[in-house]
């Protein structure tokens, strides 16, 4: 009984993928925005989303908070070379194809925050103001999640 | 967009319970050897002789207790993305083991000193473990002697803006009893792969 069940939701979930996908958005869009809770004395912290290029593509240029919740925000990278040593850099331009999505996520692109005001808490949730080429400046709520 | 995601990831849920079913019974038959996601390196390094300042300023040495393991990360605690990602990933397989964790240890060394003082860095790590070793010492040649053996390497600098600059490898290390290090896992092992790491080291004290 099982087996027959768990395909018949597979061809559910296809046949609502298929209808998701139908809808193009022009635009840019983000989803869920999320950043780590941070320790105590912790003074960094990064934010993570995935963001979709919509029809037309777009590109990320900048990153802005609060500075009630911290000093600065950057787009990062984080990279590891041959020997396994890890990097972390500011970038000034990320590409999000048309079509396509791209993916800011721990190991790889984040938003940095410098200089904590407070710990992130777990549960809590705050603005980032993303800010692309065509499409302006898109602010997001970051839910805070202890995981 | 929402149900884009879920749909998503249910396909492919979906899809790897169709592949670990197909597994299974192949998995029961036989009693290969176990085969970890985290490196072994050959032969062990043997870390048992190396020792740093814990918050306290006692010597901590590289050592599991008695048939238990101690997991060891280098890093610092003003690094956004790795560091936490690591230690929230090792907590979760901590705590998804399939026995209490009594005999897991954990203890972070940093490898930023200057700015991760005694109370930054106990803070930090007991945020993640509670009974977590807080490992620090401001004399680099100590620092350095200590990561050799682990194979672990950092350089940490300030550019032109005033920004501190900290490369490091990021890796986890399992010691056991003997101070050895018995297993290596890099960054993006996921908590899952730890977990079963862990309890197959457990295991093998119980076998032998």
């Amino acid at each position: 009984m099982h087996r027959p069940f768990r395909l018949l939701a597979l061809a559910v979930i296809v046949a609502l993928v298929g209808a998701a996908c139908g809808d193009d958005e022009k635009g840019v869009s983000i989803d869920d925005p999320w950043a780590r809770a941070s320790a105590m004395t912790q003074n960094a912290g990064a934010v993570y989303f995935t963001v979709r290029g919509g029809t037309d593509g777009d590109t990320l240029v900048g990153a802005s908070v609060s500075a009630e919740v911290a000093a600065q925000a950057q787009l990062h990278e984080t990279t590891m070379d041959d020997e396994g040593m890890m990097a972390m850099s500011m970038v000034a331009r990320v590409p999000v194809p048309a079509g396509g999505e791209l993916a800011f996520e721990p190991g790889g692109f984040h938003v940095m925050l410098m200089d904590l005001v407070a710990p992130l808490q777990d549960g809590s949730t705050f603005e980032v103001t993303l800010a692309f080429e065509r499409a302006g400046e898109q602010t997001v709520v970051v839910e805070v999640r202890d995981e | 967009m929402r149900v884009t995601r879920r749909g998503g990831s249910s396909v492919g849920r979906g899809a790897a319970i169709l592949l670990v079913a197909g597994l299974l019974p192949a998995a029961c038959g036989g009693s290969e050897a176990y085969v970890p996601a985290g490196m072994v390196r050959t032969p062990a390094p043997d870390v048992s002789g190396v020792a740093l300042p814990d918050a306290d300023g006692n010597d901590f040495y590289f050592r599991a207790d008695s048939e238990g393991l101690l997991v060891v990360y280098w890093g610092f605690t003003s690094c956004p993305d790795i560091c936490p990602t690591t230690m929230a990933d090792l907590r979760r397989a901590v705590r998804d083991l399939a026995e209490p964790a009594a005999r897991i240890d954990v203890a972070m060394v940093t490898v930023d000193p200057d700015r991760d003082t005694t109370e930054v860095l106990s803070a930090y790590v007991s945020a993640f473990f509670p009974s977590g070793k807080a490992l620090r010492t401001q004399d680099a040649a100590v620092l350095a002697a200590a990561a050799a053996p682990f194979g672990a390497a950092y350089s940490v600098e300030t550019n032109a803006d005033g920004f501190v600059e900290v490369e490091h490898t990021a890796f986890l290390y399992a010691i056991d009893d003997t101070g050895r290090i018995r297993l290596t896992w890099p960054f993006g092992t996921t908590s899952e792969d730890i977990r079963r790491d862990l309890e197959a080291l457990i295991k093998e004290y119980r076998d032998a």
